[in-house]
């Protein structure tokens, strides 16, 4: 099961069983596939008349090519930049410009591919006729109107995300507006244009600076990921490294694109005030169109096993901050509902055993969460445990009491009370959030993603009420040992503090 | 002023990629009947290649049924018997029951040198349990059952919330009647909400757009009222227990309190479970003052605030904005809109899309309901690309202020705002809510349909005249965080002057101990006596310049390097250190008030906590300090027999005395850190030699935090060179 939002305020928990649950929602359910494979989920709520659509894609950054990561960021970046009808002031025009960009940057590239033998001279001449390139198309754009549309007909929450194993693309209308959604969505799937690619990537190199390199808790996950993973690409930055990210061509998008955003891999939740049958007509009109093709390649590279402790040191002048992960199995083990169930004890509201101990009763961290799944899912990844410390406590402190907590889950067995109340706010977590239109979509097209089924959402829930405390015991004593932890932490720079004036 | 807060959580953790920072959104306001969208003028049409048409309709030739009127619900208005007023909203699609009493509080009340009063108390109030239950016991109770109650001190005002199934509502309310009206404050939770509290100052300058962020907004609003303040250590520490009740007592009575409820409930017995709940509750106070005024404390200029480890400068431009009663409020959101609002602004275009320069850059006519906002323009950028970014974005300014914005921008910007009003009014939650706010800051309850008719009729010559009259760009403050040794071109290059912001964060202001006349008496004595062991009072004044070349060996803990450090000084305060790192040669320069440091990567203003340790070195100066008697302003105390307090207001420094030879023995002081908490620096004296008639310490064992940090052998020193202040600030 996806991470639960785990400081989340718990709002409250049916006492009906998920069966039940279930039963009920169906009520408001309309599900269908396309002829291509294309899968919509459909729930009426018309309660206000606006709706929310997701759309979601069984593609992330860990099906980035090796030398190419960053890629499946880049595209879901040019998922905006419209079609060959929009955002363009002449395509016939606009599309010869695009085809002397990629002529272009083939020369330069052939020049640089001579490496020691590339002619300096003759590579700064190719360097700039592309930029003359790029200048040329970039006036023939009619910039940002793909997202104009969608801004002047009243959408909010416009935004994307490129995670690790699926990309997501989302916002709301007014619900009188489906059919614009209906009309855009698909053209930039069918008629995708990748306009202003060049400057698009450095938005995202700007992005990582952002996200990764001025941030110290982004330097450090990437040093953690890096680390705990030696093969599998989750140890890859979701964004991609910047080196990579710099020479990305629009060929490489492209390539991604086929591979990948085939009708069958793409899931639509639209949840809110919709009419199911017009709905499901403009679904075929639209959507109709894309070529059936085949489902991507799952990835093979398996993770060897870990051979003994790894930890990594990250120089920043913040205040000091850990991830200690724990390799453990993908989301579709039989035990996936007890490693939930762990992190619920350990970290969740006031009561979880983390807050008690490290941060209430110790008072040496400010912070100590825990996450069942990280990055993702799909694939075997790591229970995570996330330390802050309090002023004038170190790392190490709180290494420790984390060591201790666990060791009591391993050599205890936990008690009856505890194990009912985290199954009680489990199913309040996943109830709040069906609550509001949009995190609905969100969910119910993550979980059709990932288990090929919406009703895991609920389904998952009886899973998690048949955890028994020797279930606890038994994935606590196998997942928290030495040997398959990964510890990353930052340390003050090694450089002479008192660069001044520190004595007189 | 902000509410400490913690940026640290498990989400933020992944790194995912997105398209915008945060999710677009819209106002956050709601229409009875939004308007359809007016045909645009296609100021371009679209040429479509035959084979390539698809068998779709433009989105220009879209038909939209018109939009299913919104019923806004009634809700139910009516008070206590002792005064609290209550508004009820029934919602009977999920058997669940939320309310909020909101407190006309705020943290805007805090007590200067107490500040982060009101922020402890909405903490401790919940945490600190109530008079029958400790705050750990309502944790199990409420988590038990998956409901909820949590306290909260913002900015201008407080809240008291609950939620509960519908079968728990009982057990609920009476928890939340009980946090409400009798917490009691426990000490253990107090402690906990300082160590947060604490937390959140150390770590405070480790973000970059944080930084800009808080710095921008002190700056604008100013020190001189709370709007401008900061949570320091010191003020953190002032604060008791008996403080939170005396803040709690004034603020948290029923006339103050405005509750509403919403949820699986019937609203008559609502109200009856109310009275029975509340009406026993009759505590009294005077009504509570308004909130103090912001005062107009324009700082027009660049503020550099430097910060090493990042590779993109965060930047915030722009000075104080607005109220939402303001005739001009819709206008002015329209022009910001258009300026900077969404992915069609002009900033958004010409920033990112077109120079590449930026993921995140916005602009956004801050108001608030009671009190100015802000005017801010803000994003990020790679270091290099810092002058040239900050140049567009005040061309953008120029531009929007000069010349009419055109027919398809307002009508985008419109649209944009009046099409998704909806979304103000798509829950019975935000219904309450904004019904609340209205009431709670004294605006008209058809306030939401005034701003969709100051919308709907906003004109371009309407664009131009606010933009002219409310955008003054002479008047922009800029603060800029980043590492300016890869600007390339510096912030000067912007025209007008830069200043260095300091982000030391001050340690708890020393304390210094009492003093009487024969504390004070004594401690000239003493004073006099080290004077006189060291060669007296006349040889020590006679020093007007020294250099002094020393061996620096660092403990292996701390790098475990060597290092030659040659110290100049002049009277009084001119001071130059150059370092021989391992990285290569590291010079810093002060004349006691500002300086620069050059190192290998560049070279950069002292500012902060490097200018902080400087001028505390300067303070405790050998030949300054040894002659703390005669130099105005400084008062020397004597706290032991052998202890001398040293202190001029700001630096404070403590002297041990030999009591055998009369020597310094060692001297203790707090030293800045460039963040979190002060470090205990000590520093022990040993093998006196004389140069020129005075006894100077040629080997110093320097402890910091309790640890050995280094040694330091003297090989040299020599006085009255004749050396030139100006000498001294020549640049490598």
């Amino acid at each position: 099961v996806k991470a639960f939002s785990l400081f989340a305020v718990i709002l409250f928990a049916p006492l009906v069983s998920p069966a039940q649950d279930i039963k009920e929602f169906e009520k408001k359910v309309t599900e269908f596939s396309l002829a291509n494979g294309m899968h919509f989920i459909l729930v009426e709520r018309h309660e206000a008349p606006v709706v929310s659509f997701h759309t979601y894609v069984n593609a992330g950054s860990a099906d980035d090519p090796s030398g190419l990561t960053g890629i499946a960021h880049m595209f879901e970046h040019m998922a905006f930049k419209g079609t060959e009808s929009i955002g363009t002031r002449n395509w016939p025009e606009e599309k010869k410009a695009l085809e002397g960009i990629e002529v272009a940057y083939d020369r330069l590239d052939a020049e640089r591919n001579k490496g020691a033998r590339a002619n300096e001279q003759r590579v700064q001449t190719l360097d700039a006729e592309l930029h003359t390139a790029i200048d040329r198309a970039q006036n023939l754009v009619e910039p940002n109107e793909y997202t104009r549309i969608i801004e002047e007909n009243g959408g909010v929450g416009l935004n994307a995300d490129t995670g690790v194993d699926a990309t997501e693309y989302f916002y709301s209308l007014p619900s009188n507006r489906i059919e614009l959604w209906f009309l855009l969505e698909s053209q930039r799937f069918l008629h995708p244009v990748f306009r202003e690619f060049y400057k698009e990537r450095d938005v995202v190199l700007e992005e990582n600076r952002m996200r990764v390199e001025s941030s110290p808790q982004g330097k450090l996950v990437q040093n953690f990921l890096a680390t705990a993973f030696e093969a599998q690409p989750y140890r890859n930055p979701p964004g991609g490294w910047p080196s990579d990210i710099v020479n990305l061509r629009l060929a490489d998008a492209q390539a991604f694109y086929n591979k990948y955003y085939v009708p069958a891999n793409i899931a639509i939740a639209i949840v809110g005030d919709v009419d199911p049958t017009a709905a499901k007509r403009m679904a075929e009109r639209y959507f109709g169109a894309l070529p059936n093709r085949p489902l991507p390649p799952l990835l093979h590279t398996t993770e060897p096993a870990q051979d003994g402790p790894k930890s990594v040191v990250v120089e920043s002048p913040s205040q000091p901050l850990a991830i200690v992960g724990y390799k453990r199995p993908d989301q579709y083990d039989k035990d996936d509902p007890v490693y939930d169930i762990l992190s619920l004890v350990l970290s969740s509201g006031r009561t979880g055993l983390m807050y008690e101990d490290l941060v209430r009763d110790k008072r040496i961290a400010l912070a100590a969460e825990a996450a069942d799944t990280f990055p993702d899912g799909r694939y075997p990844n790591l229970f995570l445990f996330f330390l802050v410390p309090a002023s004038g406590h170190t790392v190490e402190e709180n290494e420790k009491a984390l060591d201790a907590v666990l060791e009591r889950l391993k050599s205890t067995k936990l008690d009856e009370e505890t194990l009912a109340r985290v199954k009680t706010k489990a199913r309040a977590t996943v109830i709040h959030r069906l609550d509001s239109n949009s995190s609905l979509a969100n969910l119910l097209t993550t979980y059709y993603g990932n288990y090929g089924d919406w009703r895991k959402l609920f389904t998952s829930l009886d899973e998690l009420n048949k955890v028994t405390a020797d279930d606890v015991q038994r994935v606590a004593r196998a997942c928290f040992v030495e040997q398959s932890r990964t510890v990353a932490y930052t340390v003050q720079p090694k450089q002479a503090q008192p660069a001044t004036g520190e004595r007189q | 002023m902000k509410r400490a807060s913690l940026l640290f959580s498990l989400a933020a953790l992944l790194l995912r990629g997105g398209y915008a920072q945060t999710a677009q959104s819209a106002a956050s306001q709601a229409p009875q009947n939004p308007p359809a969208v007016a045909p645009r003028n296609a100021t371009s049409p679209a040429v479509r290649t035959g084979s390539a048409a698809p068998a779709v309709p433009s989105y220009k030739d879209l038909k939209y049924p018109a939009l299913k009127p919104i019923s806004i619900p009634n809700v139910e208005t009516f008070t206590l018997s002792n005064g609290m007023k209550v508004f009820l909203l029934e919602d009977h699609e999920l058997p669940v029951v939320s309310g909020t009493a909101l407190v006309r509080t705020g943290n805007l009340f805090d007590p200067a040198d107490k500040v982060g009063l009101a922020s402890i108390t909405g903490m401790a109030m919940r945490t600190g349990g109530t008079k029958g239950k400790t705050g750990d016991e309502l944790d199990r109770q409420l988590e038990d059952v998956a409901a909820s109650v949590e306290t909260e001190i913002g900015e201008t005002s407080g809240s008291v919330s609950f939620s509960a199934l519908k079968e728990n509502t009982d057990e609920v309310l009476g928890v939340f009647r009980d946090v409400l009206t009798q917490p009691e404050f426990r000490q253990d939770k107090i402690d906990l909400a300082k160590t947060e509290l604490r937390g959140s100052i150390a770590r405070r300058n480790d973000e970059a757009h944080g930084i800009s962020q808080r710095e921008f907004a002190n700056i604008v609003y100013g020190k001189d009222t709370p709007y401008g303040w900061d949570i320091e250590y010191a003020t953190v520490d002032r604060i008791t227990r008996d403080d939170l009740i005396n803040f709690y007592q004034r603020y948290f009575f029923p006339a103050n309190i405005l509750l509403g409820v919403t949820g699986d409930f019937n609203t008559a017995e609502m109200k009856t479970k109310l009275e029975q709940l509340f009406g026993g509750w009759k505590a009294q106070q005077p009504p509570v003052p308004a909130f103090p005024a912001v005062r107009s404390a324009a700082q027009p200029g660049s503020f550099l605030a430097v910060k090493t480890d990042v590779t993109q400068t965060f930047f915030v431009l722009g000075h104080q904005g607005g109220v939402f009663r303001d005739k001009d409020y819709p206008a002015l959101e329209v022009m910001a809109d258009i300026l900077g609002g969404g992915f069609h602004s002009r900033l958004f275009q010409r920033v990112r899309t077109r120079m590449g320069n930026a993921y995140e850059i916005s602009a956004v006519w801050g108001a608030n309901y009671d009190h100015p906002g802000l005017f801010e323009i803000e994003g990020s950028t790679k270091s290099p690309s810092t002058v040239d970014t900050i140049k567009a974005i005040r061309e953008e300014v120029e531009r929007i202020r000069s010349a009419e914005v055109t027919d398809a921008e307002l009508q985008t910007a419109k649209d944009s705002a009046l099409n998704s009003l909806v979304f103000a009014y798509d829950t019975r939650v935000k219904t309450l809510r904004r019904m609340l706010t209205y009431e709670y800051f004294g605006y008209p309850k058809d306030f939401i349909q005034v701003y969709q008719k100051g919308l709907a009729a906003v004109t371009k010559q309407d664009v131009l005249r606010v933009a002219k009259k409310y955008l003054n760009p002479a008047n922009f403050t800029l603060v800029a965080v980043g590492n300016p040794q890869d600007f390339g071109q510096q912030l000067e290059a912007l025209g007008g002057p830069v200043s260095t912001i300091d982000l030391t964060i001050p340690s708890p202001t020393a304390e210094t101990a009492k003093r009487d006349s024969s504390s004070l008496a004594g401690g000239k004595q003493l004073l006099q006596r080290v004077q006189q062991a060291v060669g007296g009072a006349e040889k020590l004044a006679a020093v007007k310049d020294y250099t002094e070349v020393a061996d620096f060996q660092i403990e292996p803990a701390a790098g475990g390097f060597r290092t030659k450090q040659t110290d100049i000084w002049i009277s009084p305060t001119y001071f130059r250190q150059e370092n021989e790192l391992p990285v290569g040669k590291v010079v810093a320069y002060s004349d006691g008030k500002t300086g620069w440091i050059a190192t290998p990567q560049g070279q950069a203003p002292l500012g902060g906590a490097q200018l902080k340790q400087v001028q505390g070195a300067l303070f405790r100066s050998y030949f300054r300090l040894l002659l703390s008697d005669q130099i105005p302003g400084r008062t020397v105390n004597l706290l032991e027999p052998d202890t001398l307090e040293i202190s001029d207001g700001g630096e404070v420094a403590r002297l041990v005395v030999n009591p055998q030879t009369g020597l310094p023995d060692r001297i203790m002081y707090d030293s800045v850190a460039v963040s979190g908490p002060a470090i205990s620096v000590v520093n022990q004296y040993g093998d006196f030699r004389e140069v020129d008639g005075v006894k100077v310490p040629h080997k110093i064992e320097i402890m910091q935090g309790g640890r050995k940090f280094a040694d330091v052998t003297v090989s040299d020193y020599k006085f009255n060179a004749g050396i030139k202040a100006e000498d001294l600030n020549k640049r490598p």
